[in-house]
């Protein structure tokens, strides 16, 4: 989060640099089957955002250290392809991306039933074709789909969305500028149909008040992107 | 959760020959996971449903339905998981000195021990009897609590395959393709002439004539699209 | 990648299908899949492409940057080719360094490309000996289901066609289209069932033989060639599909220049 240079993220009518108001969520479109070859996939494209994941498994858990005897571990790789974002990505190892995979399987691993399948591996794969701020949060969903499409059972799938905040006012579901130049970012993952939360993270300044409102701003945009989501696996596109 | 983590014919929505609405006993509704499904009261947790706090909760993306106060998903796709008494096709990928190790497309790879195997070998000889690559039709004799599974190929009709084409369904779909009481499997084996040979893990071998595998084969990709287009039929 | 075990069953009843002249998808011996090729897909890139062919979905993505030519080429920009294949595309494709089967993708690609001299890399340099423009063509597999080589050159030459120099953003001057001389095209062949077949879906090259790869460009100059694999073949069959390619390859030409007549 740097200074904000002449970058003016909401003028002084409430209007936000991609024409929404403070509490707008991006336009949001998910479609499902878009890995032919995959157990289960989906596609979501939120603002810039492009995000593919899919599913393959369960599978026998190799390599031998990573498998648990009780249940299935969920292996998860998040990466970004190098021409995502304006700057091309090296392909290779990353720290980032390393720590994104684990947080995304540690929330989605809370929601899959995975004592069903001991021993096994299910395989997570989220690649972000385009990036625009909050491409974890994206990824987090567009797998909750992906697992959903491929049949694996779950008690609930899992909403990830970063409300924050610029110019001292809490937005929801920040943009690229905002996220380059704001104050705050804070990305959770939500189970829509009885508010719990698996995936938590913040990083900036919010007074008790703000903190509290951009929470309440991602726990409303999630019902917005749910309903996306069961519209998707419900009406799909295959 | 236990004893139900499977879609199979016979704890779906639907007997063996009900693939669709008609099975069912109330228009099917179409639920994602985390869906609530209502009051658990009188009614049992059928495939991809659990009972938790009293209420019904969806846990797969599919066609909901009650069927005699069971509620159950007939989902978009499910992996197979091996039950004692299968009938599975498998192929050998590989072997030690008295055992095959078969890929029967389940998680993990069943185990064929020689004793269980259609011939005795001289030591040494295990792969002159099944080789690397080759496919058989086996029943599962046991499974352990992981799903690895012991197959025996001593039964009737058990043996290896050495001719024909092995196709790969979707499990939960051998329900559509047998039918009711095995008419459509009977049609189909009739109309193409073919032995046709449904394995409970989605594998389908066909053997007969080379035109009435190509038909047989046209059959079940006709089949496959049928199913894909009514997965999305339904309340939306 | 996993190196999956091939079934003798399968092997068997593509050489029945083969001795009938019949594929297992109905497809005729060198008729390709259905063959989608979309351009300037991906906003973040200077030139894109993304092209289905059957359920092979790939897409191709070209970035430029700043380099310092090299010594012993001081009038040279450069051109570089990355193929990956990460484990989204496939069961079989493991997590990992890249494996010989992707990297000889990316490289096989990269030849056909760069050997037409479709790109001219002294028309890069923009201060001799010390700025020149590197192109970077990204090759992404989203969905294996065979024959990825002919997609991922599909595409790859697709995108550099339609790729413009962002010169504005580098304070450089005004933005310009990549010139891009020739187009390059390559068409594949897989040994299935004793014979060789254009496009071969993942169920043919499992259970197929050698593959041959060809890259021609314009007026049928050949810029390319490779054979890949276990398999003996004659010249005989080598001729064969030798003048499939030249059909194949004009058409496919055509694609690309209806796609970018449409920008």
């Amino acid at each position: 989060m740097g200074g904000y240079g002449d970058v003016q993220c909401i003028d002084e009518n409430g209007i936000r640099l991609d024409g929404r108001t403070k509490d707008e969520v991006r336009p949001v479109h998910i479609e499902t089957g878009v890995v032919p070859v995959a157990d289960g996939s989906a596609r979501m494209t939120w603002g810039l955002n492009d995000v593919i994941a899919a599913v393959y498994g369960p599978m026998e858990a190799h390599p031998r250290k990573i498998q648990r005897q009780d249940r299935a571990v969920l292996d998860v790789r998040y990466n970004m392809a190098p021409f995502s974002t304006t700057d091309r990505i090296r392909p290779g190892f990353n720290r980032r991306s390393r720590e994104i995979s684990k947080v995304t399987a540690e929330a989605l691993e809370s929601v899959v039933l995975t004592e069903l399948y001991p021993r096994s591996k299910i395989r997570v794969e989220i690649e972000i074709i385009c990036a625009e701020a909050g491409t974890r949060c994206a990824g987090i969903t567009a797998a909750s789909v992906a697992l959903a499409h491929a049949g694996i059972p779950m008690s609930d799938m899992v909403v990830s969305v970063a409300s924050g905040k610029v110019h001292d006012i809490v937005v929801c579901d920040l943009n690229k500028e905002e996220d380059n130049y704001g104050e705050a970012d804070l990305p959770m993952g939500i189970l829509p149909n009885s508010g719990e939360l698996v995936f938590l993270q913040m990083d900036g300044d919010l007074s008790p008040d703000q903190f509290q409102e951009a929470w309440d701003y991602n726990m409303k945009a999630t019902q917005v992107i749910h309903a996306e989501m069961v519209r998707a696996l419900k009406g799909g596109d295959e | 959760m236990k004893g139900r983590s499977v879609a199979r014919p016979d704890n779906m929505s639907g007997d063996k020959g009900a693939g669709g609405p008609r099975g069912s006993r109330q228009a099917p509704l179409l639920v994602a996971p985390g869906d609530d499904l209502g009051d658990s009261g009188g009614l049992e947790a059928g495939h991809g449903v659990l009972a938790i706090n009293g209420r019904l909760r969806a846990l797969k993306q599919g066609r909901m339905s009650n069927r005699d106060g069971t509620v159950s998903i007939e989902p978009r796709r499910t992996a197979y998981v091996p039950r004692p008494s299968d009938l599975v096709i498998g192929y050998i990928e590989g072997c030690t000195s008295n055992i095959w190790f078969i890929d029967i497309g389940a998680p993990f790879n069943a185990i064929l021990p020689m004793s269980l195997g259609p011939s005795k070998a001289e030591f040494g000889g295990i792969r002159k009897v099944l080789d690397i690559g080759d496919a058989i039709l086996c029943r599962v004799q046991e499974v352990e609590e992981n799903h690895s599974s012991v197959v025996t190929m001593k039964g009737m009709g058990l043996r290896a395959i050495r001719a024909g084409s092995v196709e790969d369904i979707d499990p939960h779909l051998l329900g559509r393709l047998i039918g009711r009481g095995g008419n459509n499997l009977r049609q189909l084996k009739e109309d193409t002439e073919c032995r046709v040979v449904a394995g409970d893990n989605g594998r389908v071998w066909l053997d007969g004539d080379l035109s009435g595998i190509v038909e047989a084969r046209d059959r079940l990709n006709a089949l496959l699209t049928e199913a894909k287009v009514e997965e999305y039929r339904g309340d939306a | 990648m996993a190196i999956p075990l091939v079934p003798k069953l399968l092997r068997a009843h593509l050489a029945e299908l083969a001795a009938e002249d019949q594929r297992h998808d109905g497809r005729g011996r060198f008729v390709g899949r259905d063959t989608e090729l979309e351009i300037n897909c991906l906003p973040r890139a200077e030139g894109s492409a993304k092209v289905r062919m059957g359920d092979t979905i790939v897409y191709a993505g070209v970035k430029f940057q700043i380099m310092t030519p090299y010594p012993d080429r001081p009038n040279q920009g450069g051109l570089m080719c990355s193929a990956e294949v990460r484990p989204v595309a496939g069961r079989n494709w493991e997590p990992g360094p890249p494996s010989p089967q992707s990297i000889e993708l990316g490289r096989v690609v990269d030849r056909g490309i760069r050997e037409s001299g479709c790109i001219n890399t002294e028309d890069l340099c923009l201060i001799p000996g010390e700025k020149a423009w590197q192109v970077i063509l990204d090759l992404f597999a989203v969905s294996d289901d065979g024959n990825l080589f002919d997609a991922f050159a599909l595409a790859g030459i697709a995108a550099l066609k339609s790729a413009v120099i962002p010169a504005e953003r580098f304070g450089i001057g005004e933005d310009q289209p990549l010139d891009v001389a020739k187009t390059p095209v390559m068409c594949s062949y897989h040994k299935v069932g004793g014979r060789f077949v254009y496009d071969a879906d993942k169920r043919e090259e499992l259970g197929g033989d050698e593959r041959i790869h060809i890259t021609l460009g314009d007026d049928d100059h050949v810029h390319s060639l490779q054979k890949g694999l276990k398999g003996i073949f004659t010249a005989a069959e080598f001729a064969e599909i030798m003048d499939q390619a030249r059909l194949r390859c004009a058409e496919l030409r055509d694609l690309i220049d209806e796609k970018l007549e449409g920008v």
